[in-house]
């Protein structure tokens, strides 16, 4: 197992699309933090909240913003391509001819692919925390940085959103064998019709079936980010999913992603 | 120590139900010996040895190397391997690309350098493998089999899509890697490179296994080849010599099964009989000859 994620991890610490995807998401949140500054210094209406919620004791609840749908989608993205790219390259008969089992090696690949989603997590939360702390100098405040504790369940609610849509993204690859197909079938499931289906089921019969579009895995990573929303934006409106259902909906997701990556790894031929 | 490596019985795999890529292979590979596995293309050779390294499934029959079944960890420890295209991260040096499929066997970094002054690509090591020539990606393919200095050796066609001073070299390579008590399993169609490196041959073809025996046993019976004038009458008494079942004539030599200690003897009858011989020497099938009369393949086709 070990031999296995320090194989995954050699691998995946110079790919492109890790370190593209890191920097992308590292200038979406600067990008957001930049404009929602601009637009509160340069607006009279609720510019003093507005500006307030830039602060550093509000970074949490403000870089929610970028979990989903950007960074579960850019999550998917490198799932698909973790997993696709190595039947394209050929590189899956290479490494399952070498000691570990199937299994090992998917588990090697799972552990490194996760800290890679906990490193885009932890750069998110490190922009937004730098950028709040260089407006709240700019405005001569001083800087108070939330607990600890809500730092800490936003870096786990951030984490768990971006893991299960990058698992999604693994099991995709491995079901196509192929990244293309996964990052087709997996950004339009995401962006489009998970969206189109919820509506639909939301619409559906005075809405009776309501408990069915609560149970899509982007419905739930929505309210979970949006329970941090920051109260100085005004009194928040209670999220149809709580937090505590919408972590256990998402753990189960990420569960199921992972063994229907393992279960055609294992049985399946690798031609 | 066991003496057999590899061994197979009634190996078989079939594709969607209908397509039979490997039909009841029954093999074996002695250890110490270069195999050659030879069979035109669609033979069912990369099939086979895919099975042997656990990638796919038989449909039915079994197999046993390394003294485990294929795909077995414990097994995989002893096997380098080189199935088809070398596959490889293409955004990483060659050195990098090696450190990658050592972390996955268990292999110290030092044997990186070691494998790479082997197939001596040390000086292009740091280069993206992405931008590696066909030759550097094969050899690169073969590097990565040695680094679990491994007792059985599978290499699919390494030779493939090499130019004539690169096929020379893998030849030679692979010529010393079968040295000492390592086993080489070669799968090809090149019938020159299997007879120039091979001690053994397994001949497939249709996904069977049509033949199994060393390369002389396959290169066969001995002759004698006679070129005289007229060449009717000296086809008519090496008839009435050695039986019509022993002579053949083709291209205007007249071949004849028979020892070429008796070569003094067929030159004093065709002489004797006023027949003027232009040739007469000892000949061997080669082994291409063998290959297409085995597999049915018609030659030059």
């Amino acid at each position: 197992m070990i031999a296995s994620i320090k194989a995954e991890w050699r691998k995946n610490r110079f790919r492109p699309a890790f370190l593209i995807a890191a920097g992308i998401i590292a200038a979406v949140v600067a990008l957001l933090y930049s404009v929602e500054f601009y637009q509160a210094t340069h607006h009279t209406s609720a510019a003093d909240a507005s500006l307030l919620a830039l602060y550093p004791d509000q970074f949490v609840n403000n870089v929610m913003g970028a979990g989903f749908p950007l960074g579960a989608a850019m999550a998917l993205v490198l799932g698909a391509l973790a997993a696709g790219s190595e039947y394209g390259w050929g590189t899956m008969k290479t490494v399952l001819t070498q000691r570990p089992g199937r299994l090992t090696t998917l588990a090697g690949r799972v552990i490194a692919f996760q800290a890679w989603m906990g490193i885009l997590t932890l750069i998110i939360f490190g922009v937004g925390a730098g950028y709040s702390v260089v407006i709240v100098s700019i405005e001569g405040h001083a800087i108070v940085l939330p607990a600890a504790i809500d730092i800490a369940k936003g870096v786990g609610a951030m984490w768990l959103v971006l893991s299960v849509s990058g698992s999604l993204g693994m099991a995709l690859g491995v079901l196509f064998r192929q990244s293309a197909a996964a990052l087709g079938v997996g950004l339009i499931y995401v962006t489009v019709l998970q969206i189109v289906l919820v509506r639909f089921i939301n619409a559906f019969n005075n809405g009776s079936y309501k408990w069915i579009a609560n149970l899509f895995d982007g419905q739930n990573a929505s309210a979970l980010l949006q329970s941090f929303t920051s109260p100085v934006y005004g009194r928040a409106v209670a999220p149809a999913i709580g937090a505590e259902q919408a972590v256990l909906v998402l753990v189960a997701y990420l569960a199921f992603f992972l063994i229907a990556s393992a279960a055609p790894l294992r049985q399946r031929d690798v031609t | 120590m066991e003496n057999t490596v590899i061994e197979t019985s009634g190996l078989t795999k079939r594709f969607g139900g209908s397509v039979l890529a490997v039909d009841s292979v029954s093999m074996s590979v002695r250890r110490g010996e270069v195999y050659g596995f030879l069979g035109p293309n669609g033979a069912g050779k990369t099939t086979t040895l895919r099975m042997l390294v656990g990638l796919i499934r038989p449909t039915s029959g079994s197999a046993v190397v390394a003294g485990h079944a294929p795909g077995d960890p414990a097994g995989l420890a002893k096997i380098g391997s080189l199935v088809e295209a070398p596959g490889f991260y293409p955004y990483l040096s060659g050195r990098e690309n090696l450190k990658v499929v050592a972390d996955y066997a268990g292999v110290t970094h030092k044997r990186v350098d070691a494998v790479l002054d082997t197939v001596e690509l040390t000086s292009r090591a740091g280069r993206k493998f992405g931008t590696y020539s066909t030759g550097m990606k094969q050899r690169l393919g073969v590097a990565a089999a040695l680094l679990k200095d491994p007792e059985l050796l599978i290499l699919d066609e390494p030779t493939s899509g090499l130019d004539p001073q690169g096929m020379a070299e893998m030849r030679r390579l692979i010529r010393d890697l079968g040295q000492g008590d390592r086993t080489v399993l070669l799968s090809s169609h090149l019938l020159g490179e299997v007879e120039a490196i091979c001690d053994r041959v397994g001949v497939i073809r249709g996904g069977k296994l049509v033949t199994q025996s060393t390369v002389q046993e396959l290169l066969g019976e001995e002759g004698v080849l006679v070129r005289a004038q007229p060449a009717d009458r000296a086809e008519e008494l090496l008839t009435r010599m050695f039986g019509a079942s022993a002579v053949s004539r083709s291209n205007g030599s007249i071949h004849l099964k028979t020892e070429p200690a008796r070569s003094v003897e067929i030159n004093r009858q065709l002489m004797a009989s006023g027949i003027e011989v232009s040739e007469l020497r000892p000949f061997e099938r080669s082994l291409e000859e063998a290959f297409f009369q085995l597999t049915g393949e018609k030659q030059g086709s």
